[in-house]
């Protein structure tokens, strides 16, 4: 095993884990804020088609982002009129917009490439540095900025707070509704950047893959911190590489290497007790006090 | 207690409304698609009638494809009713059909005993797949909606695995999908059609009216009897409504949620009944998916009541048959079915909630 091979390795993983670590991080804006987001794989079905539609039909790629981050901030807009405005369970909310997503996605496949289940190949990609898709390289940049933001900005606390405790929030003036639909709002544009490391070269469907919702176990065992959240991704991104690179000189079925993200992330949680301690006012509906 | 019901039936009315209104919206929604693809409204609810509701075999058609809906419903409105999310209907009923379809296939036993121990053993397989992520949640609070979803993605794995590997009987058969051994005879679930001419009705032979409709039929009236007769299925509606009220008051909070997880796995085993001992005769990693989605959707839109759940299964066989429908008469793809489904739980939802809020307002005028 030589040099080159460990650094492809290394910057391959970061390629892998770039689509979760992205969604993490959203799913650490929206739950700091209050608003549990299951929607976000969802959200990525509806980004990843997104992105390529957008690219094949425009021939710019840069384009097929941006329509892939406006996509996805509609969508988890959908998710926070559903969940904050009308104080819908959260996670009704998120599973009735993942089954729509997927309905979506094929409905328009269908219309627009006359396939359902896959678009054409898509020729206008991203330059490549170091042999991977250059966007992953953001994700070091975006997880920091987002850390910044959490933090250090007026923004980022007044977030916190409104996660924390809505009443208190809302009592020092804040506009808790308003900082709830930033926070999934946030996490919706976020999905529109794993969709543009997430094979932006065609869109199949199921290609996500419960990406969105191992992203939610990341954010949960990065204890809704967007270093640790991304950090956690790694951990997943790495694991699949690993699984990629190495599934056939595995002696083990095809099927049970398969598994093992899935059971990483089980594992991982189950692993975690009294470790970590969700936003105080996580999942819970706020009502604004009558005057 | 006597006055308080009382009460609540002066709203049942404005209960009722919310799925109603939420189906009428979503079905508006489908005819403003149909017109933007370019399609007439009129041709579209044509194309959907002719394939529901034009003969007694497509009415038979629908109650046929919502048994394994109901049985998705049931399963997950039966976790709901404890406040339990059960995402993982998908894997239990999975691999919960896949134990099933051994017993038939490996148990030599007389009919009359054959199948009720096949539908045991599904059950069982069902509930072993609910139980970690169980265990997980009242141990270790981890949250189940994610933990579900990872073992759904695992059963697929293995159940791909066992299919192909050690439980394949591609020997016997000539198909190429992989698939087990074939599965008894005593096992296999005959069919009523006969009986339901017999009264009447003309279902044709290639409609499954089987006995997993009888195995409906039970489960449905015994998950009633249980949630609303006995004194455990009050203590899950009580754990489901408020946690903190139902601790104070000495229920084994965290006992209960385990048996309503754990309940609801074995529920979601039967989904696969009717197309592994009905139609296939034998267990393939290619029986239909997403059922224990559709059961989610269900059992919302039934509000996770034995008969709302009969509604809402009716109504989700009637609109995939329209999906159908759409898909062969005009140019509008079966896919919209997803998109409209999705729409009507928010639709539900979001209604639910404002009703909620003008009765809280009719209240308070009332007590002042």
């Amino acid at each position: 095993m030589d040099l080159s091979f460990i650094l492809f390795f290394f910057v391959k993983g970061l390629e892998i884990s770039s689509p979760i670590a992205f969604a993490a991080l959203g799913a650490v804006f929206s739950e700091r804020s209050g608003v549990v987001n299951i929607a976000l794989e969802g959200i990525m079905i509806v980004t990843t088609f997104t992105i390529v539609w957008a690219a094949i039909a425009l021939h710019s790629i840069w384009l097929g982002v941006l329509f892939a981050i406006v996509a996805g901030s509609l969508v988890a807009l959908i998710h926070a009129v559903v969940s904050v405005t009308f104080r819908v369970d959260q996670i009704v909310s998120g599973v009735a917009i993942n089954i729509f997503a997927v309905g979506l996605s094929r409905f328009l496949s269908q219309k627009v490439f006359g396939q359902e289940t896959q678009t054409p190949t898509n020729a206008y990609l991203f330059p490549q540095f170091l042999g991977i898709n250059s966007m992953a390289f953001l994700l070091i940049p975006i997880a920091l900025i987002g850390w910044f933001v959490l933090y250090r900005t007026v923004f980022g606390l007044r977030l916190r707070t409104v996660g924390e405790n809505p009443e208190a929030a809302d009592t020092l003036g804040l506009n808790v509704y308003g900082l709830r639909y930033a926070g999934v709002i946030i996490s919706g544009a976020l999905c529109g950047l794993s969709a543009a490391t997430l094979f932006p070269s065609q869109w199949i469907s199921g290609m996500t893959a419960g990406r969105g919702y191992i992203a939610l176990a990341a954010m949960i065992f990065g204890r809704w911190d967007p270093v640790g959240a991304v950090l956690a991704s790694l951990l997943f991104g790495y694991a699949d590489t690993f699984r990629i690179m190495f599934e056939t000189k595995i002696p083990i079925p095809g099927q049970f290497v398969q598994m093992f993200p899935y059971v990483l992330a089980v594992v991982v949680l189950a692993g975690m007790v009294g470790k970590a301690r969700a936003p105080a006012a996580d999942g819970k509906p706020y009502e604004k006090g009558e005057d | 207690m006597p006055g308080i019901k009382l009460r609540f039936d002066r709203y049942k009315l404005l209960e009722i409304f919310a799925p109603v209104a939420g189906f009428l919206a979503s079905i508006v929604v489908l005819l403003i698609i149909v017109i933007v693809v370019g399609e007439s409204p009129g041709e579209a609810l044509v194309a959907i009638y002719k394939f529901s509701l034009s003969s007694s075999a497509k009415v038979a058609t629908i109650l046929s494809v919502s048994i394994p809906l109901f049985f998705a419903g049931i399963a997950v409105a039966f976790a709901f009713q404890s406040g339990v999310f059960n995402i993982g209907a998908e894997g239990q009923y999975y691999f919960g059909g896949l134990i099933g379809a051994m017993a038939g296939i490996y148990l030599h036993l007389p009919a009359f005993i054959h199948i009720p121990v096949v539908i045991l053993f599904s059950m069982a397989g069902g509930a072993l797949w609910a139980l970690i992520p169980a265990i997980l949640k009242v141990t270790k609070n981890v949250h189940e909606v994610i933990t579900t979803i990872m073992f759904n993605s695992i059963a697929l794995a293995l159940v791909n695995y066992l299919v192909n590997g050690p439980l394949s009987g591609l020997g016997q058969g000539k198909s190429l999908e992989p698939q087990t051994a074939k599965i008894q005879s005593t096992a296999l679930f005959g069919k009523l059609n006969g009986f339901f001419r017999m009264l009447g009705w003309n279902v044709p032979d290639y409609v499954y009216l089987d006995y997993s409709l009888i195995v409906a039929v039970i489960t449905g009236f015994i998950v009633w009897f249980v949630l609303f007769r006995m004194r455990h299925g009050f203590e899950i509606r009580a754990i489901g409504i408020s946690l903190d009220v139902s601790r104070y008051s000495g229920m084994k909070v965290k006992q209960l949620q385990l048996s309503a997880f754990v309940i609801s796995g074995a529920l979601s085993g039967l989904i696969g009944l009717q197309e592994i001992f009905a139609i296939r005769g034998y267990y393939t990693y290619g029986i239909a998916s997403g059922l224990g989605f559709d059961g989610i959707a269900i059992a919302l839109i039934g509000k996770n009541s034995p008969l709302g759940v009969v509604f809402a299964s009716l109504l989700f066989a009637f609109l995939k048959q329209a999906g159908y429908g759409l898909q062969f008469y005009t140019s509008v793809p079966n896919s919209v079915i997803y998109v409209i489904t999705g729409l009507m739980i928010l639709f539900i939802v979001v209604i639910n909630e404002i009703v909620a809020a003008y009765i809280r307002t009719l209240r308070k005028k009332e007590a002042v």
